[in-house]
């Protein structure tokens, strides 16, 4: 150990002008970070899915989610020359995965001793099983395009709804981390329908984006475009309560690495809160 | 401000850990040297550590240590490409490694603030680097490969890190839980690019349709022959039970 660099380090410590210099450090700390920033950013921040939801809400939602994308998967594959041959055996792998995730959560809640959700009656037109009820989704168990569209708002809305309810079920460490596995897997079939659309045509990437052209829908759809990409644009991730990274800074002035609003916006994945997923979830049956 | 900006010799220290650990010492014999009476001439001089060796810190910072090499890693790989893509890749192809490129030095400067959010200490050795030599990045194939090592690696070990975040880290925690679908989509766009309709496949989906996991001590494994001749451990990282 060097004297002289102690000494150093001694001579440069602010003189103590309390009893605990370090905690009022912090604190200015924290006073000064909170003027630095712009006026009313806080109340801009996104409501992130602070959701008040209790481990039952979270399972029971996850587990109508998974029911409502396994019925869709389960009929496309039996109508006869919807899904070209070459891609039945993706698709056939997602069901899987998604009776899996459905074989879970039931699991989850029989085991807590509570009574399973009745299987709703599911209706992909939109029409809430009401002839006279407006057709939200035409097509999307007789055109494989049209097929694909809902395919992609369906898992992207999964991905969101497990990132939003993940932390209502750390209660239970092992389904805490199967919903954190499930999530991640729920992304993979995400990008993997989005890349198939776009190899039909479609202007889209693997990961909501800006520049991602809108999936033309009647307005009652509204709700479920909402729950699938709406907000993913935000650049306001909170470092603190109240406070952001400030990504301009990090990436653009300091390290001299332009990287675009539109890719950081791609970065990161959005998650919903339960009432969006609820007001989403709710025009199928 | 930064506690450790008192110190000049810090800056030009060629690891931050080390130079915390000399300051941490410094700290120690502080107090040492304010409970002696009298002038105490037998400091005892620290052995040095292995030159090598990069014991990464307990707790948050040694999982964003350890976050911070892989968005180092796929970063290095993705600025190769981007400057000299391989020739046999398509335009569109370019593109992705493009977005992705850009993800992943949001990741990768993201993390450096979270482990100094004053950006002006040396995180690793100027030499400190993840070296590509052991890929064949000329051709796709080769680059596609290398891709997916790392993809799949990212993809597999932010659903383990999530849950050993401490309290203190629920911010930070909710922003890597963006990243991690991001991680995964990455995984899913490569492994189609090599193979076909190879995303979520049964070799990185169990029977219980969920992404096998894979812990710090895996991960850190696997990039390990990538940065020698510097040693990264992993030991005081909290360790998942899976």
């Amino acid at each position: 150990m060097k004297l002289i660099s102690l000494l150093d380090h001694l001579a440069a410590t602010p003189p103590a002008g309390g009893a605990a210099p370090r905690r009022a450090l912090l604190q200015q700390l924290g006073r000064a970070a909170v003027a630095a920033l712009p006026l009313g950013l806080g109340a801009a921040l996104p409501a992130a899915a602070e959701t008040k939801d209790t481990s039952l809400d979270a399972v029971s939602q996850l587990l109508l989610l998974e029911r409502l994308v396994s019925a869709f998967y389960t009929r496309a594959l039996a109508v006869n020359g919807l899904i070209p041959a070459a891609q039945a055996p993706d698709f056939q792998r997602i069901l899987r995965h998604q009776n899996q995730h459905v074989a879970l959560l039931t699991q989850a809640l029989q085991d807590g001793g509570a009574i399973l959700p009745p299987m709703p009656a599911f209706d992909f037109s939109g029409q809430r099983n009401v002839a006279a009820n407006p057709v939200l989704f035409p097509n999307v168990l007789s055109v494989y395009d049209d097929f694909l569209a809902l395919a992609q708002q369906l898992e992207d809305l999964s991905v969101r709804l497990y990132k939003g309810q993940v932390f209502n079920i750390a209660y239970d460490a092992k389904l805490y981390k199967a919903a954190l596995r499930i999530h991640a897997v729920e992304a993979e079939h995400s990008a993997h329908v989005r890349g198939l659309r776009r190899s039909r045509g479609a202007t889209v990437k693997n990961w909501p984006s800006s520049t991602d052209a809108a999936i033309a829908r009647p307005a009652g759809a509204q709700a479920l475009a909402t729950a699938a990409t709406g907000g993913e644009e935000n650049l306001l991730h909170e470092r603190l309560a109240g406070a952001t990274v400030p990504f301009p800074t990090i990436l653009n002035v300091f390290r001299l690495t332009f990287v675009s609003d539109e890719s950081i916006a791609e970065a990161f994945d959005e998650p919903i809160s339960s009432a969006a997923a609820q007001a989403a979830l709710s025009l199928f049956f | 401000m930064s506690e450790h900006s008192h110190s000049p010799a810090w800056r030009a220290q060629p690891l931050g850990r080390r130079g915390f650990l000399r300051v941490s010492a410094a700290s120690a014999a502080t107090v040492a040297l304010v409970a002696a009476t009298g002038c105490d001439t037998s400091t005892p001089t620290p052995e040095l550590p292995d030159p090598h060796l990069l014991p990464l810190p307990a707790d948050d910072n040694g999982l964003f240590y350890q976050t911070y090499l892989l968005a180092l890693a796929k970063s290095t790989l993705y600025q190769k490409v981007v400057e000299t893509p391989p020739a046999d890749l398509t335009a569109p192809e370019r593109a992705l490694f493009l977005n992705m490129y850009d993800h992943e030095v949001a990741y990768r400067e993201l993390l450096r603030y979270y482990l100094d959010p004053a950006l002006t200490a040396q995180l690793f050795p100027t030499d400190f680097a993840f070296n590509l030599s052991s890929f064949t990045l000329s051709t796709r194939a080769g680059l596609l490969a290398a891709a997916q090592k790392l993809e799949d690696l990212a993809a597999a070990f932010y659903p383990v890190i999530i849950p050993l975040f401490s309290s203190a880290a629920s911010y930070q925690r909710q922003l890597l839980l963006k990243a991690s679908s991001v991680q995964a989509r990455h995984a899913a766009v490569v492994r189609d690019l090599l193979v076909p309709g190879s995303f979520a496949n049964d070799d990185v989906v169990d029977a219980a349709g969920q992404l096998l996991p894979k812990t710090p001590v895996e991960v850190n494994a696997a990039l390990a022959p990538f940065f020698a001749p510097y040693v990264i451990s992993v030991a005081s990282l909290p360790v998942p039970v899976v």
